[in-house]
């Protein structure tokens, strides 16, 4: 099975001189398709910076990045890692981040708009993604009408909208209740299974774990453990 | 006001559209903005177009295809004298058909209580019309054939004293009759035209029967008028020939640009474009702040910047259509109120379009600032 992300070596400091942060250091990795990758460690470990380096975000200052076995340039400028974006990573945010000025329709289409999808499908297929992640009622709902639980899944329908390979999602329980949580957490692990998404997920929430077909874990920017747990929830 | 087909139009005129109208607050001071810039430029460019005409409405009016004025004539309005005999000359020449007198010469109104106006005494030959007054509204042309006899505008007669036809007043201490009105013709320097023949403006004006201001020249149909021009210029020697056109351009830019009012007008109008850019770069600039959330998740989310401009500029189009139409509304009412004073506000379809595309443009000016901060955005802010 070809990795979909390669890091080798990968660094990020933040600043200079003296005031210089090594955020990530020296870490190589390959993320698989089609199992969920668990990013744990304490603050300030450097999952983020990580999550922004796997998610085209963020250049490392050194070390080698592959998406599809295809090296990035180091010199790549930010608009063609916006088209690499666009083209295969969607992105689950902690705290949504939907449009609130769009129902929730209109938030997944703004995705398939982005892909230049024709206008026409853009409802149809935005109502199918809510559908299948048991939505379909509040379709026409603005953000502030919709419970946390619901917010996250709308955000979870926008990122798989434009078809990524990849889902990078950043503390997606964390501002949810426990049931809730869990019920996103099997969402994203459904979604590494049964679509074949490679999906990472930074997280602090131990409710998480027991989906992780793989847990990393981060201390002061380094990979201290990568492990398979023997028995997966899923 | 977020009812508007979201299925039927593209991502970035939904958000434009939603951005605008889920904030009336900031949307209204940007229309109200907006209204208020196309109102004043609106104003601002129909009064210089309004002057323009008014300055050469007189030129406009003849068929005459050249103008002989005295030497160093700068406007139709304000001219020396011109002798009779230059007439004759000018008749000798091949090419021409017809030439007639026009008198144009400054004169006191006394009113009939007494107070003084200062008019423009408007002389010319009855028999051909040749710088007759137009849309004639009460009375008959025929009617200066009296010896008294004059015609002024309805605009201008509560301004003479006038409140009805036959009410006699005297010019420069002649008696004189008001046997007709006309209606909306305007004078820049509001110095009224009042028009007699020519024979009655030689002897309101103390000018001699030889004496003239203007000779309006016919040319015959063949006639080549470069030619023809250059040749009366060369035969009457100390007098400017002007084609008809140049002598009203003349007009116009000696009131509008050389006495500085036209560059007033202008002012005030780049004043509106000017207030109209900084109040919708300020608005749609707030309204860009509060979504730098937003727009850092289109980022993320691989937008491109041409598409978080698209959004920019498209708030920036509909605040200007908006605006717009209602400026145009207020533009269209101040017309209207003109059209009943002695400063006329032209308003063209030309002007209109003019004004429409200022209007896009100062919107398109005022979302440079927020094009500029979205530029700038990092979409690794949506971690924070």
């Amino acid at each position: 099975m070809t990795a979909v992300i390669t890091l080798d070596k990968v660094g990020v400091v933040y600043g200079r001189g003296a005031t210089a942060l090594a955020a990530l250091q020296d870490v190589t990795l390959a993320i698989q398709p089609g199992e969920m990758t668990l990013l744990l460690g304490p603050s300030g470990s450097g999952k983020t910076s990580l999550l922004q380096v796997m998610g085209c975000l963020l250049r490392p200052s050194h070390g080698r990045v592959q998406l599809f076995g295809e090296t990035l340039a180091p010199d790549l400028d930010v608009e063609a890692l916006a088209a690499l974006r666009l083209a295969h990573i969607g992105f689950v945010f902690q705290h949504y981040n939907l449009f609130p000025t769009l129902r929730a329709w209109e938030n997944v289409a703004i995705a398939l708009d982005l892909k230049a999808l024709p206008r026409a499908r853009q409802r149809e297929r935005s109502l199918q993604l809510l559908e299948r992640l048991g939505l379909a009622d509040r379709a026409e709902h603005y953000p502030a009408e919709l419970s946390g639980g619901q917010k996250q899944r709308v955000a979870i329908a926008r990122a798989l909208a434009g078809g990524p390979r990849i889902l990078l999602a950043d503390e997606p329980t964390a501002a949810l209740d426990g049931k809730t949580g869990q019920g996103v957490a099997a969402t994203l692990h459904e979604l590494a299974h049964g679509s074949g998404v490679a999906v990472v997920v930074v997280s602090h929430d131990p409710r998480v774990e027991p989906f992780g077909d793989r847990v990393l874990h981060l201390e002061d920017g380094r990979l201290v453990d990568d492990r398979r747990p023997a028995r997966s929830s899923a | 006001m977020s009812g508007i087909d979201a299925s039927r139009i593209s991502g970035t005129s939904l958000l434009a559209w939603r951005n605008l109208s889920h904030d009336r607050a900031r949307f209204v001071v940007t229309l109200v903005g907006v209204l208020f810039a196309v109102l004043l430029m609106g104003v601002e460019l129909g009064l210089l177009l309004g002057f323009a005409r008014t300055t050469s409405s007189l030129v406009d009016h003849t068929d005459a295809d050249l103008w002989i004025t005295p030497a160093g004539t700068t406007n139709v309005d304000i001219a020396g004298r011109l002798d009779e005999r230059r007439r004759f000359e000018a008749l000798a020449v091949p090419g021409v058909a017809q030439v007639d007198q026009l008198m144009m010469q400054f004169a006191f109104w006394r009113k009939p209580d007494g107070g003084t106006e200062s008019v423009s005494i408007v002389g010319f030959n009855l028999a051909t019309g040749q710088g007759r007054p137009w849309n004639l509204a009460e009375g008959a042309i025929e009617d200066l054939q009296q010896d008294d006899a004059v015609i002024i505008d309805r605009l201008y007669a509560a301004k003479l004293g006038v409140t009805a036809l036959g009410q006699t007043i005297e010019i420069n201490n002649r008696r004189a009759r008001v046997v007709g009105f006309t209606a909306g013709i305007r004078t820049f320097t509001q110095s009224p035209y009042v028009f007699t023949t020519h024979r009655n403006a030689q002897r309101f004006t103390f000018f001699r029967p030889d004496q003239t201001t203007y000779l309006l020249v016919r040319l015959r149909p063949d006639a080549d008028a470069a030619a023809v021009r250059a040749a009366l210029q060369t035969r009457l020697g100390r007098v400017d020939v002007w084609f008809a056109e140049d002598f009203a351009r003349a007009a116009q830019r000696y009131w509008l640009i050389t006495t500085g009012a036209g560059s007033a007008l202008l002012l005030a109008a780049l004043l509106g474009l000017v207030v109209g850019i900084v109040i919708v770069g300020q608005t749609l600039y707030a309204t860009t702040v509060d979504r730098l959330p937003e727009y850092a998740t289109l980022r993320a989310m691989g937008a491109p910047n041409r598409y978080l401009y698209r959004v920019i500029l498209k708030q920036a189009a509909i605040s200007a259509v908006f605006g717009f139409a209602g400026g145009m509304v207020l533009v269209g009412v101040v017309v209207l109120v003109s059209t009943r004073s002695t400063v006329a506000v032209a308003m063209p379809p030309g002007l209109i379009a003019v004004l429409a595309l200022l209007t896009l443009c100062m919107c398109a000016l005022g979302a440079l600032v927020s094009i500029r901060r979205v530029t700038r955005i990092d979409p690794t802010s949506v971690f924070q």
